[in-house]
């Protein structure tokens, strides 16, 4: 076994500019899984997911849309048709296999994608406006490549959405159906202070969300509101902050976001050939040796002496990431998970755990044209346990190109989102708390001891009441915690203040071993709907990110009480 | 073959076929999942079973089956007696789909002790029936396999102690090139559910409200406590 300073020699030596070794081997045993071929970085420019077109209203369908099941029954949450409001706006999205090229020297590989694209397309809510989106399962019941399996729930993650539109991993459909979610597009109780920011949508289902997000099925859904809004910089409300980014029509008619720019992050291993590779058996956590951004290998991105925007997400199953600008330039960072900060922070680099999101503003202004600047992961991961530590020089994830001048109306506000009901306001009502222990045991993961089971609720919040819940992890492991339906705000990591990059509101917390240790968080628990008026009640998970822990059963649910 | 060295036998042979004028290789074709995964996580290993037959674990035990497979040993007193006795309880709400639809590989990690006969003893002791195999062979041999299939530790200290590998079942279904693992310790009914995705085209897969209620409702909020207005006042002076 490579002991943690020897990791940390051979990332020295093996990752060297531009070129992506292989990294020491994950496993004693895993000489069965090969290498990714040698790509040329930087060869393709960054893709960029075009934005869900509406369509026209259609009926919503009563749920299910659920596989048929040998004895005839249906979802466990069975609702609808809905009742949608007049406002709503309609999209349809179809899971689809596509031919897809992660790079120009590897062959085309068949993803699983949302409208056939990983990632899928890019949604844009206004606050206020509903969806309400019907995803129909069109992929292939026999698969060649055997990554994932066609059966699907749709998660938004880090959405404020009723249990049945919440992507229940019981709530299946299967190849042929489809299921409509309603998805409010409102915050939490009415607040604007917790308003989404950028939110992303993915598999959910029972046991195979891993190879299914792996293969593909992840997007983006970014939601906006007057103050944060779409017209961005040019908004001429005086509510709006001007972050950067614009909406822009293209000849074709489409809509595109310029300067502000959606980037998912994922790993990714090929074999000899090219061709992508999932290995079944590693419960650990599945890590690749390429990097892709928006569905592409190490690619490029043209920018203008200008401030943009970017949304990072980790769309990795189990890698951890901590980014850096090669030219030592900060970035500020105004977002993360589920709201804007209260304040910009400057920071030399930040960590991303699987799932989170970091909006960071970079400015491009004082640069030359030509001039050539790295976007550099400089954390070493050799298996699903955890991070190992930081490495230099790391690996170049995407390249920057200047190449033009821009007029830049945008601008970084001191203040963003001001926290109006945060912890003084929410603790006083806490009655309850609750600590979850995240063990390995026997094999598997636990939490509290239990594996998930269907029928089985670990907690039972009461609507509208505020809890404090302690994650726990022991063992060694590094776990990315999420809770769904609820954002929550860091009380303490190791008893301490948090991070300056963790006081906003999340929905993913990373904890374990050394780096991470145990956390404290406190939750609101929403207590109503608006959009369609109705109590928050009802089943929801809370669950490891990382996917093969999840999918090993390392979930709870709780059951909101009325 | 190294990655580079493929390249270079590639970027030679489109060399060769330049100079002689044979057609160029035709572009690689994805690879074929089932072989992929028998020739690299199904070892063809030696194994006897508690009837002291000797069998190849893929030619006579996985080919062409489903099958659900965990690690066990005789003397076990952690979680083998909860998984074997899971695995009986699996086995009798299978009936008659057992040895027909699946197959049940429960292979020793203690090969010294574990004799056939041993094991014979554990198998009628524990009322396995037709479609269950206790396994023994070789110590390396089973050391590779496990390691082949996911059950191991990444800590070489708790990989070594073979009480931690005897909580999963690993599901095949070896023509649909479909695996993956659960817990032995949770519910039997959980257990044949996935045994049941795992056999079962995904059309078919027991999904919805008849999954989650098969088992009774159950809460169980441990780790809750109430909070007392002293320590919410403790928080609220937290530094900002």
């Amino acid at each position: 076994m490579f002991s943690r300073r020897d990791i940390l020699k051979i990332g020295l030596a093996s990752g060297a500019y531009g070129a992506l070794g292989p990294g020491p081997r994950r496993r004693v045993f895993a000489d069965n899984l090969p290498s990714s071929p040698r790509t040329t970085p930087f060869v393709v420019a960054l893709p960029i997911a075009p934005i869900a077109q509406p369509t026209a209203a259609f009926a919503t369908r009563a749920d299910p849309g659920d596989c048929v099941n040998v004895d005839g029954s249906t979802a466990f949450h069975v609702h609808g048709p809905r009742v949608v409001p007049t406002n709503s706006q309609f999209f349809l999205i179809h899971e689809q296999a596509r031919p897809h090229s992660f790079h120009p020297q590897l062959p085309a590989n068949v993803i699983w994608g949302y409208n056939g694209m990983a990632p899928g397309p890019t949604f844009i809510a206004r606050s206020g406006t509903p969806f309400l989106v019907r995803f129909v399962n069109d992929l292939p019941q026999n698969d060649p490549v055997g990554i994932g399996e066609p059966i699907s729930a749709i998660h938004r993650h880090g959405g404020f959405q009723a249990e049945e539109d919440d992507g229940y991993p019981i709530d299946t459909f299967c190849t042929g159906q489809s299921r409509d979610y309603f998805y409010p597009n409102e915050p939490a109780d009415g607040l604007v202070q917790n308003e989404e920011s950028t939110l992303w949508y993915h598999d959910h289902a029972i046991d195979i969300t891993g190879p299914n997000v792996y293969r593909g099925l992840a997007g983006f859904y970014l939601s906006f509101d007057a103050v944060d809004s779409i017209a961005g910089e040019l908004d001429t409300n005086p509510q709006a902050l001007r972050l950067p980014g614009r909406m822009v029509s293209l000849p074709s008619g489409e809509q595109f976001r310029e300067f502000d720019v959606p980037i998912v992050i994922q790993d990714k291993l090929f074999d000899r050939n090219g061709f992508l590779v999932f290995d079944t058996f590693d419960h650990n956590g599945f890590l690749g040796d390429k990097f892709v951004l928006n569905g592409a290998i190490q690619p490029f991105f043209r920018v203008a002496r200008r401030k943009y925007r970017f949304r990072f997400l980790n769309g990795s199953n189990a890698r951890f990431y901590q980014l850096f600008l090669s030219n030592g330039q900060p970035f500020v960072a105004i977002a993360t998970d589920d709201s804007l900060l209260e304040h910009p922070v400057t920071v030399k680099s930040f960590e991303i755990g699987p799932a989170e999101r970091v909006e960071v503003v970079i400015d491009f202004t004082n640069t030359t044209l030509g001039q050539e600047i790295f976007l550099v992961n400089r954390l070493q991961q050799t298996d699903g346990r955890k991070p190992d530590g930081l490495v230099s020089p790391g690996t170049q994830l995407l390249k920057f190109i200047v190449d033009r001048d821009a007029a830049d109306p945008s601008r970084v506000p001191d203040t963003l989102r001001p926290v109006t009901v945060g912890p003084q306001q929410l603790l006083p009502q806490v009655r309850v708390k609750r600590t979850f222990e995240f063990e390995r045991s026997d094999g598997a993961w636990v939490i509290n001891g239990e594996f998930f089971d269907e029928n089985r609720i670990d907690a039972k919040p009461k609507r509208g009441t505020p809890e404090i819940w302690t994650l726990k992890s022991g063992g060694g492991w590094a776990h990315p915690v999420h809770v769904h339906l609820t954002d929550f705000f860091i009380l303490s990591r190791n008893d301490s203040t948090p991070p300056v990059l963790e006081r906003g509101r999340k929905d993913t917390v990373a904890i374990g071993g050394p780096d991470f240790g145990d956390v404290k968080i406190l939750l609101p628990f929403p207590a109503n709907f608006r959009a369609v008026p109705r109590p928050v009640t009802g089943r929801f998970v809370f669950h490891c990110h990382n996917i093969e822990h999840e999918d090993m059963r390392m979930m709870g649910q709780f059951d909101v009480q009325p | 073959m190294t990655p580079v060295a493929t390249r270079l036998a590639g970027l030679l042979a489109l060399v060769a076929a330049g100079c002689s004028g044979r057609p160029p290789e035709p572009p690689p074709t994805p690879p074929n999942v089932v072989a992929t995964i028998r020739e690299q996580q199904l070892p063809n290993i030696e194994l006897v079973t508690h009837e002291g037959r000797r069998v190849r674990f893929y030619d006579d035990l996985v080919k062409g089956r489903v099958v659900a497979i965990n690690f066990m040993f005789a003397t076990c007193r952690n979680a083998c007696p909860e998984s074997t006795q899971h695995l009986v309880e699996v086995q009798h709400a299978l009936g008659d789909r057992m040895g027909r639809d699946v197959t049940f590989l429960s292979i020793s990690l203690d090969a010294e002790r574990d004799t056939p006969e041993v094991l014979r003893g554990y198998a009628e002791a524990h009322g396995a029936g037709p479609g269950w195999y206790f396994l023994t062979g070789k110590h390396d041999d089973i050391e590779l396999l496990r390691h082949k299939l996911g059950a191991y530790e990444l800590d070489p200290v708790i990989d070594a102690d073979r009480t931690q590998h005897t909580g999963l079942v690993i599901l095949g279904n070896e023509p649909a090139g479909r695996w993956k693992a659960i817990t032995a310790l949770g519910k039997p009914v959980r257990i044949r559910q996935a045994i049941e995705r795992t056999i079962l085209p995904v059309t078919e897969w027991p999904t919805g409200a008849a999954v989650v209620n098969e088992v009774p409702y159950e809460e169980n909020e441990r780790g809750k406590e109430v909070v007392t207005a002293d320590e919410v006042a403790k928080l609220l002076v937290r530094d900002p």
